[in-house]
């Protein structure tokens, strides 16, 4: 674990149950896509490196919860220390679509006073004939609530690399303009060890963190 | 997946195999680390029953010799297992492959060992008087779960412990089945991915996975409430493994309702949150460095023990392993969770701790699981030897209700902090604005004011002038003149309009006339014509005089030619007798002289007839000159009347010039009657609001009398003591506000603060005159300070005062006494007005 990055990013994946939240996470970060896997009972923790630049490798660690509500109990603990977070919906269940929106409100109630930069994931996108929700009002939808959309696929590998990437670019952004900073008792973003690069700079103090959510 | 063998504490891996091999008896004593492969495995596949190399003594104590023989004989093969261990295969590396082999066979062998024979003899016994052994023989029968069950067993063994025989809820299963639950599917997509890899349940329509989902489903129906939640459907596949669905479905109604499962699973999830909470506890109680690790790491314990609680670690550890865990579970319930739990993290103590939080995740997914696959007893003989105190538990339970209550009052408090500290900042605003306007006010005020100066000075002035007027009408009412001339000046006023009624009428009849004359006027002939008309007429009289004279003439001819005629018949007729005896030439003659007479006749008619004529033309022509002179004269009188017009016009206009004046006049007396009564109405105005004021004074004074007699009334209770009291509520709640504010942009730290200074004043409320000299310092300070000493110290001071003075007046003991008492104890009193402030 001695690889060097640049920052740590602390992301959490949420959504319904079954929408593919283990299997994205397993797809991304062990490359392998499981036929069944067990629901998840709690949470469980994945990590992995990202380079955005030439240079500029980022740490990951994704927290992966469980999707049916009674565990957001376990789950609202985690809200607060993420500075990221994928919303994930199986676009061949219209239902766990319609939930995108409690998802934020329990996100967002649980993150104050920090905020998470979200990104909209319709999953399983392989299964195009059962597709129940078009990617117009996903899009349209996460245009309403300031987030990204994409669509992905664990089992045919599709945008599962772009949708992390994606949301770590926009999260380096925000980090190196000042909207969000590293604060201490805070674990969703941490500077890494940094041979040669003075990035001191970018982190001075710009008022407080915007709320994306 | 075989253990990685580095650490020396594993060298001791007791085999527990699923398929276990005979043992042969001959191979008895050897040591654990000591002991070759001998064994062949073979298809027996229930769970070797094992004594933990540290069976406890004390729980032998109280057995039987024949007991104690089997216990003996237990242990014996053990550790010819033990000495197996070694050459055991290794355990098939996914939990759900060795899972599978719980059922899949159970074809006792022919070779069943002695110690096997007696085990399973041992199990029926104990099947069979079950309810003396639950009574009698409790502590052999738990040393014996913890050894295992045998497989056989398991279902008729599991269902006594969970007491789950004879359950009504049985009859209504096949009823459940019929009806259709709202977590249908939920339970349908979970299904699939429960033991995926175990024989019974793999795929799709298995019998395995139709079972679990109607177990599932009833009971969903049977406890509303909980409904389905995930992880439950492992439990249920583990009792689906051992005995029909009827029976599992028993097992699992009693797990829920007996084993706090029931509360694990609820929607809350409370108790999962307890589960944490204490074993937090005893992860800081026994092993701190990983605790201090795993914090500083943050890894939370959430991450990696909800699954232990909620699957009882069957998602966690490898079927087998969890099945004897469950065994155990069975018995003595949720603790053994907790101590397999705490073994675990003691065994891979080390390990973790130099760990990162990946590594340590990892650690957990991969290398934990397999660590015990081929020695659960190692596994619970350590949970076995880990502390577990249940009072401590229960209080822990106490602890942690309370804290949840309090975090839950806090949420309310929070919120309703949030809430109030949002009104406050909207009251801040509105009073903000408040200032705002009031400046405006200020300023407006200001202006109004030195208007009003303006106005003032005014006013003064026209009441001075006003009295000049005054005085003059005094004056002119002294020679009674005013109301006079104010009448006069009235009716002036209406003799001048009716004046002006009557002219105007007049006017207008004027204009009727001269517009009547002008039409008239137009149908007259001119002047010019009228003086021709007159000379014709003379004209006419002359020619009708030389037509008369004319006239005579003939006249004349006529009676001179009828004389003549006369004569001349007379002559005719004288001569006559003879007459006829003239001759012929003589008739003729007269013939021919009698027709000359009657054409001289007609001619003179003739000429009469003309003359006639001529005169009727005469006539005419003269009546003609008379026309015209008529016309003549009405021209000159229609000049006549257009000068008079002219005049009249004149005159109307002086007439109304005159009109006007007279109105402007009216105007100038109604003006001055107006400013009169105005006058007069801003006396009284102004003598009605020195009344006022005066009544008000009256008022005021009157209360102040009564303050006064309330005062007195109230000797003993200090007015000023209330106002203290009031300005310390103040205080209080600006504190407050403070807090507030504070608590909203830095709780933690504002809290410190806030401790601060309510330290500062009890500080100050001990020593009062400290606080006097603070008190004195600012206007600040008095709203902050919680009791201004100078308002309490002299109402203090003065009973005790009065007492000795008293005293030293040389009164009575008792009257000192009295006094005393109306006067309360200084002590007593102090204490009673702290009272509202702490």
């Amino acid at each position: 674990m001695e690889t060097i990055w640049l920052y740590q990013f602390r992301l959490i994946v949420i959504g319904d149950s079954t929408v593919g939240k283990s299997c994205l996470i397993r797809r991304f970060t062990e490359g392998r896509f499981a036929q069944v896997s067990d629901p998840t009972v709690g949470v469980d923790f994945f990590s992995r490196l990202v380079e955005i630049e030439p240079g500029k490798r980022i740490k990951l660690q994704i927290w992966d919860t469980a999707g049916q509500e009674r565990f957001r109990s376990i789950t609202r603990a985690y809200y607060r220390n993420s500075v990221g977070g994928l919303l994930l919906f199986d676009i061949t269940n219209r239902r766990s679509f319609q939930n995108v929106h409690n998802w934020l409100e329990e996100a967002r109630s649980h993150v104050q006073p920090h905020s998470i930069v979200f990104l909209l994931v319709g999953h399983k996108c392989d299964l195009e004939a059962q597709r129940q929700v078009t990617q117009h009002e996903a899009e349209k939808l996460a245009g309403a609530y300031g987030m990204r959309y994409v669509e992905t696929s664990a089992r045919d590998a599709i945008n599962v690399e772009k949708a992390f990437v994606d949301l770590t670019r926009e999260i380096f952004e925000l980090v190196r303009s000042g909207d969000i900073q590293i604060q201490d008792g805070w674990e969703g973003v941490k500077s890494g060890f940094v041979p040669n690069m003075v990035h001191s700079s970018e982190e001075v103090t710009k008022g407080s963190r915007q709320c994306f959510c | 997946m075989s253990i990685p063998s580095s650490s020396p504490e594993r060298e001791s891996s007791a085999g527990v195999q699923l398929e276990c091999p005979s043992s042969p008896p001959g191979l008895d004593a050897d040591p654990p680390s000591t002991g070759s492969p001998v064994l062949s495995p073979d298809s027996s596949s229930h769970d070797a029953v094992l004594s933990a190399p540290a069976a406890s003594p004390a729980d032998s104590e109280n057995l039987s010799p024949d007991e104690l023989e089997l216990l003996a004989k237990l242990e014996e093969q053990n550790r010819l297992l033990e000495a197996d261990s070694k050459s055991m295969r290794s355990m098939s590396g996914s939990r759900r492959n060795s899972g599978s082999s719980l059922v899949s066979s159970s074809s006792a062998s022919s070779n069943l060992s002695h110690l096997e024979e007696d085990t399973w003899i041992l199990w029926g016994r104990i099947v069979n008087e079950w309810e003396e052994w639950r009574r009698k023989k409790d502590k052999l029968l738990k040393e014996l779960i913890r050894k295992g069950i045998p497989h056989h067993f398991r279902a008729i063994v599991w269902q006594l412990l969970g007491n789950a025989t004879d359950m009504p809820v049985k009859n209504q299963y096949s009823e459940l089945l019929k009806m259709s639950s709202p977590c249908e599917k939920l339970i349908r997509r979970d299904i699939a991915r429960t033991y995926p890899e175990h024989e019974f349940f793999k795929g799709q329509d298995s019998l395995g996975q139709e079972v679990l989902f109607n177990v599932m489903k009833a009971y969903s129906l049977v406890d509303r409430e909980v409904g389905y939640c995930q992880g439950s459907a492992f439990i249920v596949g583990l009792l689906l493994m051992q005995m029909p669905e009827e029976e599992a479905f028993c097992v699992f109604v009693r797990l829920m309702q007996e084993y706090r499962l029931r509360e694990l699973f609820k929607p809350s999830m409370a108790e999962l949150g307890l589960c944490i909470y204490q074993f937090e506890y005893l992860l800081q109680e026994q092993l701190p460095e990983l605790n201090i690790h795993f914090r500083s790491q943050s890894f939370h314990t959430s991450m990696y023990a909800s699954s232990w609680f909620l699957t009882l670690f069957l998602t966690f550890l490898p079927l087998p392993v969890a099945t004897r865990i469950f065994d155990i579970f069975m018995y003595e319930g949720l603790e053994i969770i907790f101590r397999v739990g705490l073994a675990i993290l003691q065994y891979n103590q080390t390990d973790l701790i130099q760990l990162d939080m990946e590594g340590m995740s990892q650690h957990f997914q991969k290398v934990i699981p397999h660590q015990f696959d081929s020695c659960p007893d190692k596994l619970i003989l350590r949970a076995y030897q880990v502390k577990y105190n249940p009072k401590r538990m229960k209080k822990l339970e106490k602890e942690y209700t309370t804290i949840k209550n309090k975090e839950m009052e806090e949420q309310i408090e929070i919120k309703r902090l949030r809430t109030e500290n949002r009104l406050l900042k909207q009251r801040i605003e509105t009073l903000e604005k408040g200032q705002v306007t009031r400046a405006q006010e200020a300023e407006e005020n200001y202006v109004i004011k030195r208007e009003l100066a303006v106005v003032r000075q005014q006013c003064n002035t026209a009441s001075e002038s006003l009295e000049k007027a005054q005085e003059t009408i005094r004056e002119l009412q002294q020679q009674t003149y005013t109301e006079q001339f104010v009448n006069n000046l009235q009716t002036q006023l209406e003799q001048s309009r009716l004046r002006e009624a009557e002219l105007l009428g007049a006017l207008k009849e004027m204009q009727d006339k001269v517009l009547d004359l002008e039409k008239r006027s137009s149908c007259l002939p001119d002047e010019n014509n009228m003086a021709a008309l007159q000379e014709e007429v003379k004209q006419m009289k002359l020619r009708e005089l030389e037509t008369l004279r004319s006239f005579r003439e003939m006249q004349d001819t006529v009676t001179d030619l009828n004389q003549r005629w006369q004569h001349h018949m007379s002559r005719s007729t004288g001569g006559g007798g003879g007459h006829w005896k003239e001759s012929p030439k003589k008739n003729a003659m007269n013939e021919l002289q009698d027709k000359l007479m009657t054409v001289r006749l007609r001619e003179a008619q003739a000429q009469a007839e003309l003359r006639e004529v001529k005169l009727k033309a005469l006539q005419l022509d003269s009546q003609n000159q008379i026309h015209s002179k008529l016309i003549g004269r009405h021209e000159q009188e229609r000049s006549a009347l257009q000068d008079r017009l002219q005049m009249l016009a004149n005159q109307n206009k002086a007439l109304q010039a005159q009109l006007n004046e007279m109105k402007r006049k009216q105007a100038e007396s109604d003006c001055k009657s107006k400013e009169e009564v105005m006058a007069v109405r801003l006396r009284e105005a102004d003598s009605m609001a020195v009344m006022a004021e005066l009544r008000q004074k009256i008022a005021e004074l009157e209360i102040q009398k009564e303050e006064g007699l309330i005062k007195g009334q109230l000797n003993h209770s200090d007015s000023r003591q209330y106002i203290s009291q009031l300005r310390d509520q103040i205080a209080e709640l600006k504190n407050e506000v403070r807090q507030l504010r504070g608590q909203k942009a830095a709780p933690s730290s504002r809290i410190g603060c806030g401790g601060g200074s309510t330290n500062y004043q009890d500080l100050r409320l001990a020593s009062p005159t400290s606080a006097e000299g603070d008190y004195l310092s600012s206007d600040d300070d008095l709203l902050n300070s919680p009791l201004p000493a100078t308002a309490l110290y002299p109402t203090l001071s003065d009973p005790c005062h009065q007492s000795t003075r008293l005293d030293s007046e040389g009164s009575t003991d008792s009257e000192a006494e009295e006094r005393v008492q109306t006067h309360p104890d200084p002590q007593q009193l102090y204490g009673n007005m702290c009272l509202p402030f702490v």
